[in-house]
């Protein structure tokens, strides 16, 4: 994986993918769009400061050097430019994970993971979910009819207090009048662990504009199963589902409560739920990429378990969320 | 992660075909076929098989991997020749008989009612005339790594030595012969068979053809003429062959031999043809110019602005090229980041070689 040669005049390095030689030898290789990419491009290295002026603020990042194409799929472009018509942003959606206890059912991550569990190596007597609860883990149930979630939120992160706030105005004008309103994602999920992922449904609904708590949250949550989707990662063995994405219409208000319910600290888009639903009979897979009769990871108990991780993306802002995870279940 | 914004590709007028003929120049000296690599005959890079039928040339010593097979060598002659009737005297004559067959029903293929395997003619004519049918051959097949597609018309050229045998010296390029190709060229001078175009292998000066070249199969039909008129084409034991005592005498693997000490050189270009799709894509000039790259933004904020008035800029490195169902399907990059902001419209080029 050389650098190009940039000495001279621009060239393009160009190759078929792993993936592009399969259908070529399946025979249904057939190109029909093109995406673009700036992986290699780091933003910061922008200095819109210097002290020389204008024509030396992407000094260094025009000085990138830039990789030769290569042939694996997840190495071709991991975060494409966006085709948003707009000029005038000066701020994009970010997704965040809400931790935040106000939702009865979200979970938060312990040790640094989200924990699915895999109820195939219960018995009558022991039960890994109350394991985890024993060891106060939070927990997916890991089943299609779980009421846990992972609790997304995308908006504008600019800070609680900070222009712009997270008035319904400026969702209005920010947010939804640029067209960056996710009203879906897509969840990435390994499909060697997973056999599906559940999502909000459409008519759920949150907002804070008076609700029964302190913090005037009213919300309604319900899962449903996501769509499989042909949007591919790159990565093997991912497969994608698209889950619904609802108005996230937590609202900045005189006494700062939106900060009890919400991680984004201006202008919210979309809010989503996810739950992970592990695949019925995977036994080989916790010794094949996991760890099997562990005692270190959970205090009092035998588990078998594999680290995973899953991807969220927003259709229409792009924004990205990573979650670490692992499907856990007993010996 | 997956890209999510793409600009789809109008068949009619962002996607065209082009078909290029590469050619590289082949030289092979006869260093490298008698002598470079131990002492004739038994050189390292000369591969002998049990079967005894051809004779192998590698670049290198060929129990090496990093040993290049170059080409074959064997002689045969045709069942009607002169020399197949002395079968008492013959070494491997079915052998020799057969190899002359096989060339021949691959590259010129059969005629008449009873289906009788052609023979080769010294002509573009393939009438059988008595004077240019070429009964007895040395053959050269060429390995497919250097031909590639095949061997480009009028540029083979092969230079024989056609003095006196010594085995231990340059005596038999006293005298050479050199045969060119000269008179073809892509589009006359040669005939289209069976085994495709062959032309013919012209001795420099005289004109006289002593040769023929299959440009796609990479196959060199010689005349055994060139030597016809020297006592020892082969000398060993101090007994003198000339070429047709060593077709009838000596088994293929000598005959190879022998022949391969007259070599001096053998050049030609080969040929690839290449078929490339481009795929101009266009990148409008009001798209693509914010970015999903996670440095991008600061605490939501586009770094590369300070007010909403402000050009946003995206740099390009990447082009990815996808199928409907959203495979990428091939990647190409830039040599150097690519500006694009709403004041410019870019138009890149990509193409793939097949």
């Amino acid at each position: 994986m050389a650098f190009l040669d940039n000495s001279g005049d621009i060239i393009l390095d160009a190759v078929l993918t792993e993936t592009g030689r399969r259908r070529m030898a399946q025979g249904n290789f057939r190109i029909v769009k093109f995406g673009i990419g700036d992986d290699e491009i780091d933003y910061s290295l922008y200095d819109k400061n210097h002290a020389s002026g204008s024509a030396y603020y992407d000094l260094e990042i025009l000085q990138t050097p830039v990789f030769e194409a290569f042939t694996q799929v997840n190495a071709g472009i991991n975060y494409g430019l966006l085709a948003t018509t707009a000029t005038d942003l000066l701020y994009l959606p970010v997704a965040k994970v809400n931790e935040k206890t106000a939702y009865g059912d979200n979970i938060a991550k312990t040790s640094g993971l989200y924990y699915v569990v895999d109820a195939a190596g219960d018995t009558s007597t022991s039960r890994i979910s109350n394991k985890l609860s024993d060891a106060s883990v939070n927990y997916l149930e890991g089943t299609g009819t779980g009421n846990k979630y992972i609790l997304i939120e995308t908006g504008l992160d600019s800070g609680f207090g900070t222009v712009p706030i997270g008035s319904s105005e400026n969702r209005e004008s920010y947010i939804v009048a640029n067209n960056l309103n996710d009203t879906s994602f897509t969840v990435f999920v390994d499909n060697r662990f997973f056999s599906s992922v559940r999502g909000v449904t459409s008519n759920s609904s949150v907002n804070n504009s008076g609700g029964s708590t302190g913090t005037d949250l009213n919300y309604s949550i319900s899962l449903t199963s996501g769509t499989p989707t042909s949007l591919s990662l790159g990565i093997e063995n991912y497969s994608g589902y698209k889950i619904n994405g609802i108005a996230n219409l937590i609202t900045y208000n005189s006494t700062d409560t939106d900060q009890d319910t919400s991680v984004i600290g201006g202008p919210r888009s979309a809010m989503t739920a996810i739950a992970l639903v592990v695949k019925a009979g995977i036994s080989a897979e916790y010794t094949l990429y996991g760890s099997t009769s562990n005692t270190t990871r959970l205090a009092s108990s035998t588990i078998d378990y594999v680290d995973t991780t899953v991807y969220i993306q927003g259709n229409t802002s792009g924004a990205i969320l990573t979650l670490p995870c692992t499907i856990v279940r007993l010996s | 992660m997956a890209v999510t914004n793409f600009e789809m590709l109008d068949a009619t007028k962002d996607v065209t075909t082009t078909r290029t003929l590469l050619h590289e120049s082949i030289p092979l000296t006869g260093t490298l076929i008698s002598g470079t690599y131990g002492t004739f005959p038994d050189e390292g890079n000369i591969k002998n098989y049990t079967h005894g039928q051809f004779q192998s040339v590698f670049d290198y010593p060929y129990l090496s991997s990093s040993a290049n097979h170059i080409f074959d060598i064997t002689i045969g002659y045709d069942e009607s020749s002169a020399l197949s009737e002395s079968t008492a005297l013959s070494t491997q004559q079915s052998k020799k008989i057969n190899m002359y067959n096989q060339f021949s029903q691959v590259l010129l293929g059969y005629t008449g009612s009873t289906n009788q395997v052609r023979k080769f003619e010294l002509d573009l004519d393939l009438d059988e005339s008595s004077g240019t049918v070429m009964k007895e051959a040395v053959f050269l097949n060429f390995s497919r790594l250097i031909t590639k597609d095949q061997i480009k018309k009028g540029t083979f050229s092969i230079t024989l030595g056609t003095a006196s045998w010594n085995a231990d010296g340059a005596a038999p390029f006293e005298l050479v012969k050199t045969l060119t190709d000269s008179s073809s060229t892509a589009t006359a001078g040669t005939t289209n068979t069976l085994g495709g175009d062959y032309g013919l292998l012209k001795e420099n000066g005289s004109g006289v053809t002593r040769g023929i070249v299959f440009y796609q199969a990479g196959v060199v039909a010689l005349s055994t003429s060139s030597w016809a008129s020297i006592p020892d084409f082969l000398s060993e034991s101090n007994e003198k062959y000339t070429i047709e005592d060593t077709f009838v005498s000596q088994s293929l693997t000598s005959s190879c031999d022998a022949f391969r000490h007259r070599v001096q050189n053998i050049t030609f270009n080969n040929a690839t043809e290449i078929n490339s799709a481009i795929y101009f894509c266009r990148v409008p000039h009001n798209k693509y110019n914010h970015s999903t790259n996670p440095t991008y933004l600061s605490s939501s904020t586009i770094r590369v602005k300070s007010v909403n008035t402000d050009t946003p800029i995206a740099y390009i490195t990447t082009i990815g090229l996808y199928s409907s169902n959203n495979e990428l399907l091939a990647v190409a990059k830039l040599s150097e980041p690519l500006k694009k902001e709403p004041t410019n419209e870019l138009t890149l080029r990509v193409r793939l070689d097949y």
